[in-house]
């Protein structure tokens, strides 16, 4: 999907827990995710500690998504 | 070390008064037995059931599958940290009761249990078709959480397996063979001449009752770490898997591990057969990357000309197999990894969730996708009332005459990737 999107012009994050998965199949802007289990969170937190992980990586996909790249790109 | 394994071949089953091996046939105590499972409270209820080679019967949802061991010399006991006290095991002498196993079945634990079919097109691809079983079908107190259930089932077989293995104590093996390997200096001044050898064992890890044991230890909070191969052979490795029936590795298949035995079989021939390295497959990337450097370094410190990879699972577990190739083909090390495929009910799909160039030797367990219609059979152990459930199931499995429309998913063992089954590909 990812790759597909891209070919149709639109810049494409992923958020992705297993990276060198995303690497092969051809993602060129990567953010890594928790989990794999719960990609986008962590159950073992309290609400507010859980919010505001969320919170950083949803923007470090949108500052990601507005930096060019050079090449396959993991924002660490 | 040195493990003598002493084979008891046992050609029946049969419930009687008084638990006892005699001319090869097990008697089985049945009161004996549910005492046995009933140690734990939270077990309500148990029924015991014995299913053989050829006859009209189902069991399902399979958990577990356990062969019968004791120890009869040497330190430690079968299943260390678990049921027997923690001690280093693998040396001394181990009987094993041959041709049978202790098939822990139940409600459901997760959704992926497995099918045993004891005939049928289903029985060619489980390997524990061929095998004298006994069911133990465990019904949990009311309220218990699932992964409270899932321990206490896992528990409950393995003690039912080594009250068993205790009855073989007294008797004389039928066969006996003799694993033996040497310390890295010995190994090194006695075959100078043969490739240095060892196999990378990944456990199942990734947690949500998908889970191994090492010496009670649960393998997700293990570094890799190296084993003499005859350990696994008194239970240092144990099933918590709820996953996948296919290609999970249930605990018979720890104890009696191809890929182990047709190394020794080579060892001191062709290889010398170094160590067992065990890793895991955890699903945190930091993890992942942990353990493949750490497998990696392991190779390289032990000088090793080549590994087998083992992989249990599918899925992520795909990308630790890859890790795990690439770092250790990057030291020098030349490896064949062991894997299955989920390639499609067509075979035309990728086949591995991830993939590298480093992978250039692989043996398939066959492709998990492959559909098989499974008649309907004359009994069920167990229940059939999750059988649309189960992993490689739908809404759909359960047609009209009675027969499964399924994948070889849902047969326990079929896809095995230690080599356990005969399913392959060219």
């Amino acid at each position: 999907m990812v790759k597909e999107v891209e070919r149709a012009g639109i810049p494409v994050v992923h958020i992705c827990t297993v990276t060198p998965i995303s690497m092969t199949v051809g993602a060129n802007r990567i953010v890594p995710a928790i989990a794999i289990p719960h990609p986008l969170g962590n159950p073992a937190l309290d609400k507010d500690e859980e919010k505001e992980i969320r919170r950083k990586i949803v923007e470090k996909a949108l500052d990601a998504l507005t930096t060019e790249v050079d090449g396959q790109t993991i924002f660490d | 070390m040195r493990l003598e394994m002493g084979h008891i071949y046992i050609k029946d089953i049969q419930f009687a008064a008084e638990s006892k091996i005699e001319d090869g046939i097990l008697y089985v105590s049945e009161e004996a037995v549910k005492a046995v499972a009933l140690e734990d409270e939270k077990i309500k209820s148990v029924s015991f059931d014995i299913a053989k080679p050829g006859e009209s019967v189902r069991i399902t949802p399979v958990k577990d599958v356990i062969e019968p061991r004791v120890k009869v010399e040497g330190r430690g006991g079968i299943f260390p940290g678990v049921i027997a006290k923690v001690d280093t095991v693998g040396e001394g002498k181990t009987y094993a009761l041959k041709g049978m196993a202790v098939v822990t079945a139940g409600k459901i634990v997760g959704f992926q249990e497995g099918i045993i079919d004891m005939t049928g097109p289903g029985a060619d691809y489980t390997p524990f078709s061929k095998t004298l079983n006994l069911v133990m079908v465990c019904e949990p107190v009311d309220g218990i959480k699932p992964h409270d259930y899932e321990k206490a089932v896992r528990f409950a077989g393995f003690r039912v397996a080594v009250y068993l293995g205790e009855l073989a104590r007294e008797l004389t093996p039928d066969e006996t063979k003799v694993y033996e390997t040497c310390t890295i200096k010995e190994g090194m001044e006695k075959y100078p001449d043969l490739p240095r050898v060892a196999y990378v064992q990944m456990l199942q890890s990734q947690g949500l009752l998908h889970d191994t044991y090492v010496y009670g230890v649960d393998a997700k909070k293990i570094v890799p770490t190296i084993l003499s191969p005859t350990e696994v052979m008194d239970g240092a490795i144990v099933s918590g898997n709820c996953v996948s029936a296919c290609d999970k590795n249930p605990t018979y298949v720890h104890l009696n591990n191809p890929v182990v035995h047709d190394m020794f079989e080579q060892h001191g021939k062709t290889i010398n057969f170094v160590c067992q390295i065990i890793t895991n497959e955890n699903v945190y990337l930091a993890d992942k990357q942990r353990s493949s450097d750490w497998t990696a370094k392991l190779c390289k410190m032990l000088d090793l000309d080549g590994v087998i990879v083992s992989q249990e699972g599918f899925g992520n577990p795909d990308t630790d197999l890859i890790m795990n190739c690439k770092k250790i083909e990057a030291e020098g090390v030349k490896t064949v990894i062991i894997t299955d495929e989920y390639a499609g009910r067509d075979g035309k799909s990728q086949s591995l969730a991830d993939s590298d160039p480093a992978a250039d030797a692989v043996v398939t367990g066959g492709n998990a996708n492959q559909v098989i219609i499974l008649p309907k059979l004359d009994k069920v152990i167990g229940t059939l009332d999750y059988v649309t459930k189960i992993a490689g199931a739908s809404e759909e499995t359960l047609r009209e005459d009675g027969s499964l429309e399924v994948e070889l998913q849902v047969l326990t063992g079929a896809t095995n990737e230690t080599g356990f089954n005969k399913l392959s590909a060219r």
